[in-house]
């Protein structure tokens, strides 16, 4: 496979995923602090700055806050590169070049969801239309997953898209780990609601569309650390970042085929990186989430970087 | 009479460059009067230096490195034997009309259709022949006046013109260089008939002449029977000894000698070329660098090594005190 | 016509000025179109105005789209496609196949001769001036002997059929031909659109395009080599014929390639995979000769690969077609088509010329500077229907224009009588019916080292708007199925 064309792959997995991620938070965080059980859970202020945060990192002090911005920035402004109409549009130009190796079917999927996407009139976006807007978003992403997943032989193409795909799942549900890490802390004291019971890891799971798998794993209304310990080390929760974790060295395996791979290879890290998380335990992530955060943040990027100079150099 | 021809390149870039190509057109040709003693073409980065042939069939070289880097030196060093030979002596002054008759002919015409027609280098403004050929007088006769024409309307000046510069921009400005003769030249021998090449080479115009100086250029004709015969336009010369033949094609664009694909952020460079031509007897060792390092030899071997070292420093002594007697053309 | 009044072919005007590919003179159906019109004349307008509408959305969701550039943003359109068949019966297919392949092959003979020994200049049946004031004759290729002696790998030689009821040829283009992607997805859409007819016809198939291009690349293979690695080599995705590019490599299982993904070493040409450099030994190139090579040709040249034509004069990489192929395809050259296909194959030419003039002749500009308004004419070296006056369409202004671009550069227009392209039925959206239109049709020829090809089909091109004679898609044209019949 040609090099730049792997990088469109990679990046078209990523783009797909990372729209549905968006989409999904600035869904289910705004829906569900509407009638969140306490006051500040219910802030507008919090929640948009949630919404934000996670889309883009820290939010600029001179920001406006109010939802027509954020809505419109996060969902459909072509100028901002973190919005998912601009996810959506690279992913098509990714696939764009690509686009002989992808199946028609795929292909087909991805550009009717552009079209949509590009279609979609902004201002019932902002008004009336953030729910369907976000709620088709999801769906199609999750379209696309299925004819990845069926509509590709699974070999170095499809590992390649899945590598993107689990590499973006992780930085994206870490990703969300913090800003909702953030909003329990902003939030706690109220109702003796402590930090660790707060509401928003209920959120925070329904985020990662992950609630009700949690709820049948514990059998408990989520805490602060088992939730962590769902979203992180949970091996069957396809949300994980364990399960990424898993997925992405599956398929760096099938591409690498070096079965003893160079200590500063992308394979090694990733086999590294796979291990270490075999054998964590959430009290020590939970003595410092801030530190975890940087960290696993510092590893994904590192990993994309060596994928990027092993196999997309053209 | 020898030649060592140096030839130097020196690139520096601003920001990294993390891919770049160069195409060398530089080396000597091998023909009858001219021959290759030795030869060595090296770089600063070390990349490996590809060789291959252009479209005219002459040797070029590729150098493709492999990493980023922010400058390159690139160096060649020939070792060039030219015969003495009279072109005059093939020659005559007389008319000879089977000649016109000749290039007048659908064979010759198609046979030398490559050097016939325009180029966008080569055009003449307004399809106007400044200089057209007498017919009373023999071709060479024609294009010796033709030679004398143009180095007397126009003045060789550097800086002004670029290597893109068109005819119709040489001819308003009046002033050029060496390209921009030949191309003029080039342009109107062709109007007339004659075909004719754009001719790179080395120069050489003395010993100790050496400054910031590139190739030069001339043009060759083909005069039926005779064949090819050099024209330096630039100096009203006819090229012969002086004239070390790299390569010929349509025009410039089929000769530059160094062509390049740089892939960087800024395109911003500072570049720097010199040519040194140095002339020398043909006893000398045919060696470039007296002071070069060999590999430790034998100790008699070194021994020779080191008289022939003393007798190429004398010689070179000497031959410097006869660098005046060298007329430079 | 009266006892199919139906109203989906109410508005359909006949005018004999045409010859009419559905309708006799008599205005009686043709035999092959009767078993079509009959089941056509079964749906309602309503029915027809659907499937159009289906058809659409489909080649859009597919993205068989090309781009329109306006000054806000680039807007995909997709190439009209029409829901009405062409049908070729297999003797008339017969002599197109024929023709045409005569015609590749002449053509590649001439163009191996104009880059060799120029036979055909010195025994003065084509004029030097035909390759010396060409701006496509490459003096590069002079002397290159291409692997397989094949220049013009692909030909797409464009067809109309006048008023007299024969074909005439009205260029042979051997570039790049492009549109043959629409010939294979026109098919599908059709097949979809309307399963219950083309059930009822026996027509050959066209995805075998693909296939045969790909065993052709692989017969023009640089010596040396057991299997060829071929590619196709792309502009990029911004090019207006992207889809095609793509749609050929998917076809062939070959990979699309950009000028970026390519380099050369030691004159071999390779690729760059996520397992290192791979040697390519085959390149289906759909980049115009100048941009080929910034080495060799424009030195500005991004989509190209520095020292890519070092590798194919030294024989180890095969383009195809050939550079310099462009020379040929001049609209001069094609007026001396007769006299080429005569001199290098001894056979009488199948397919007719068009009476072609000169202005760069004398006696020929006098006569086209006094009859601009029955002739149309075209500019030698432009494609896709650019820089062409129809004498009878313009106002006296406009002629005296005509003649003065003409006087400034003879060299570069030829003119030929108007020609009427036949008409067919095909779906007018605005009166949801079918109306008469103007029509052409492009082959697809392929020749390799002991291989050729015609593909059994083409492009019908159609021009949308009512009386226009300019059928490219540049100019508003659409396109056709077009069913070659097996018996």
């Amino acid at each position: 496979m040609l090099a730049r064309v792997a990088n469109n792959l990679f990046w078209m997995g990523r783009y797909i995923e990372r729209a549905e991620h968006l989409a999904r938070y600035l869904n289910v965080n705004y829906f569900s602090s509407l009638d969140a059980p306490n006051e500040k859970s219910q802030s507008r202020e919090l929640v948009l700055h949630s919404l934000l945060f996670m889309a883009n990192g820290p939010v600029p002090k001179d920001y406006e806050l109010t939802e027509q911005n954020v809505f419109f920035d996060i969902g459909l402004n072509k100028d901002v590169p973190y919005s998912i109409i601009n996810c959506v549009k690279y992913a098509r130009e990714n696939a764009n070049g690509a686009r002989d190796l992808i199946s028609t079917e795929l292909y087909e999927s991805l550009n009717k969801f552009y079209h949509f996407v590009l279609n979609y009139d902004a201002d019932f976006f902002v008004k009336k239309g953030l729910y369907d807007f976000s709620t088709q978003v999801a769906e199609s992403t999750a379209v696309l997953r299925g004819k990845i997943r069926g509509t590709l032989l699974h070999d170095e193409v499809y590992a390649i898209i899945m590598l993107g795909v689990n590499i973006e799942r992780a930085t994206q549900v870490v990703r969300i780990i913090q800003s909702k890490y953030y909003d329990a802390l902003k939030s706690q004291g109220s109702y003796g609601d402590k930090f660790s019971k707060s509401y928003e890891w209920v959120t925070l799971l329904k985020c990662i569309e992950s609630y009700d798998m949690m709820r049948r794993y514990y059998k408990k209304t989520p805490t602060s650390i088992s939730t962590l310990e769902f979203l992180i080390l949970n091996r069957d929760c396809p949300r994980s970042v364990m399960n990424s974790l898993v997925q992405v060295n599956n398929h760096i395996n099938l591409i690498s085929r070096d079965k003893h791979p160079e200590h500063n290879s992308a394979a090694f890290l990733i086999g590294k990186t796979h291990a270490e998380y075999c054998y964590k335990t959430v009290d020590k992530i939970e003595e410092d989430v801030e530190l975890f955060i940087e960290e696993i943040q510092d590893t994904l990027i590192e990993i994309a970087k060596k994928i990027e100079n092993e196999y997309f150099k053209y | 009479m020898d030649y060592i021809i140096k030839y130097r390149a020196e690139n520096k870039y601003e920001a990294q460059v993390n891919e770049a190509l160069w195409q060398f057109l530089i080396k000597p040709e091998e023909s009858a009067d001219q021959t290759i003693r030795a030869s060595e073409f090296t770089n600063s980065l070390g990349a490996a230096v590809e060789e291959s042939t252009n479209t005219y069939g002459f040797e070029i070289v590729r150098i493709h490195p492999k990493k980023p880097f922010t400058e390159i030196l690139f160096e060649a060093n020939y070792l060039v034997r030219k015969d003495q030979t009279n072109p005059f002596s093939a020659l005559d002054n007389v008319v000879n009309t089977e000649h016109y008759a000749a290039v007048e002919s659908l064979d010759f015409k198609i046979r030398y259709e490559r050097f016939l027609g325009s180029t966008e280098l080569t055009i003449l403004p307004s399809g106007k022949i400044p200089f057209i050929f007498d017919k009373q007088r023999s071709i060479f006769d024609n294009l010796q006046g033709l030679n004398t024409y143009i180095f007397k309307n126009f003045q060789f000046k550097q800086q002004v013109t670029t290597v893109t510069t068109t005819l119709e921009e040489f001819i308003n400005q009046g002033q050029g260089v060496c390209q921009d003769f030949t191309h003029l030249f080039v342009a109107i021998a062709r109007a007339n008939n004659i075909p004719a090449r754009y001719t790179s080479g080395y120069l050489h115009q003395g010993n100790g002449y050496f400054e910031e100086s590139q190739m030069h250029a001339w043009a060759e004709c083909y005069i039926p029977e005779k064949g090819w015969l050099g024209f330096d336009p630039a100096n009203d010369l006819i090229a012969l000894q002086n004239h070390i033949k790299v390569a010929h094609g349509k025009d410039y664009n089929d000769c530059a000698p160094i062509k390049g694909v740089i892939f960087s952020n800024s395109a911003k460079n500072d570049t720097n070329y010199t040519v040194e031509v140095i002339a020398r007897k043909e006893s000398e060792p045919d060696v470039f660098h007296p002071l070069q390092e060999f590999e430790p030899l034998p100790f008699k071997q070194q021994l020779d090594m080191q008289l022939q070292w003393q007798q190429q420093q004398q010689q070179q002594q000497e031959q410097q005190k006869q660098q005046q007697t060298y007329t430079p053309s | 016509m009266s006892e199919t009044q139906n109203s989906i072919f109410a508005s359909y005007e006949k005018d004999s000025k045409f010859y009419d590919e559905i309708f006799d003179e008599k205005g009686n159906v043709k035999k092959v179109y009767q078993t079509l019109f009959d089941l056509y004349s079964g749906h309602s307008s309503q029915d027809f105005a659907k499937l159009n509408e289906k058809a659409k959305a489909s080649f859009f969701n597919q993205g068989i789209t090309f781009q329109v550039y306006n000054d806000k943003e680039a807007k995909e359109k997709i190439f009209p496609f029409d829901l009405f068949p062409r049908i070729i019966g297999q003797k008339e297919w017969d002599v197109i196949e024929r023709g045409v392949l005569q015609r590749s092959k002449a053509l590649n003979h001439f163009i191996w001769d104009i880059y060799h020994d120029k036979k055909i200049i010195k025994q003065g049946i084509v004029p030097l001036d035909l390759i010396s004031s060409s701006e496509n004759y490459l003096h590069q290729m002079i002397g290159i002997d291409p692997p397989g002696g094949i220049y013009n790998h692909v030909s797409g030689t464009d067809l109309i059929k006048h008023s007299d009821g024969k074909y005439y040829v009205l260029e042979d283009n051997i570039r790049c031909p492009s549109g043959v992607s629409y010939v294979v997805c026109n098919r599908t859409a059709l097949k979809r659109a309307l399963f219950g007819v083309f059930n009822h016809y026996n027509a050959h198939s066209v995805t075998d395009y693909a296939q045969n291009l790909l065993e052709m690349m692989e017969s023009v293979k640089p010596r040396g080599v057991d299997e060829p690695n071929c590619v196709v080599i792309t502009p990029g995705v911004y090019n207006s014929a992207y889809y095609e590019h793509s749609y050929l490599a998917k076809a062939m299982g070959v990979e699309l390639v950009e000028g970026r993904d390519l380099f050369v070493e030691n004159d071999f040409v390779y690729m760059q995979t996520i397992r290192g450099p791979q040697r390519v030994d085959v390149i289906y190139r759909r980049v115009d000769d100048q941009f080929l090579d910034p080495l060799e040709f424009k030195p500005e040249s991004m989509l190209g690969v520095p020292g890519l034509f070092s590798a194919y004069k030294n024989g180890n990489v095969c383009l195809v077609n050939a550079p310099g192929t462009g020379v040929a395809d001049d609209k001069a050259v094609y007026t001396y088509m007769p006299q080429i296909i005569k001199y290098y194959l001894g056979e009488e030419p199948i397919l007719n010329n068009v009476q072609t003039y000169h202005c760069s002749r004398p006696d020929d500009m006098k006569f086209v500077l006094e009859n601009i308004d029955k002739l149309v004419i075209k500019p030698v070296d432009e494609a896709g229907g650019y820089g062409i006056s129809i004498g009878n369409t313009l106002t006296k202004d406009e002629i005296q224009k005509v003649k003065k671009t003409i006087m400034a550069s003879p060299r570069k227009y030829i003119a030929q009588p108007i020609m009427s392209l036949s008409v067919h039925a095909t779906y007018i959206e605005e009166s949801e019916s079918f109306e008469s239109r103007h029509v052409d049709l492009r082959t697809y020829c392929l020749l390799g080292a002991n291989k050729d090809f015609v593909l059994k089909g083409g492009l019908t091109r159609v021009a949308l708007k009512k009386g226009n004679l300019i059928v490219n898609s540049s100019q508003g044209g659409g396109s056709k199925d077009t069913w070659v019949l097996k018996s």
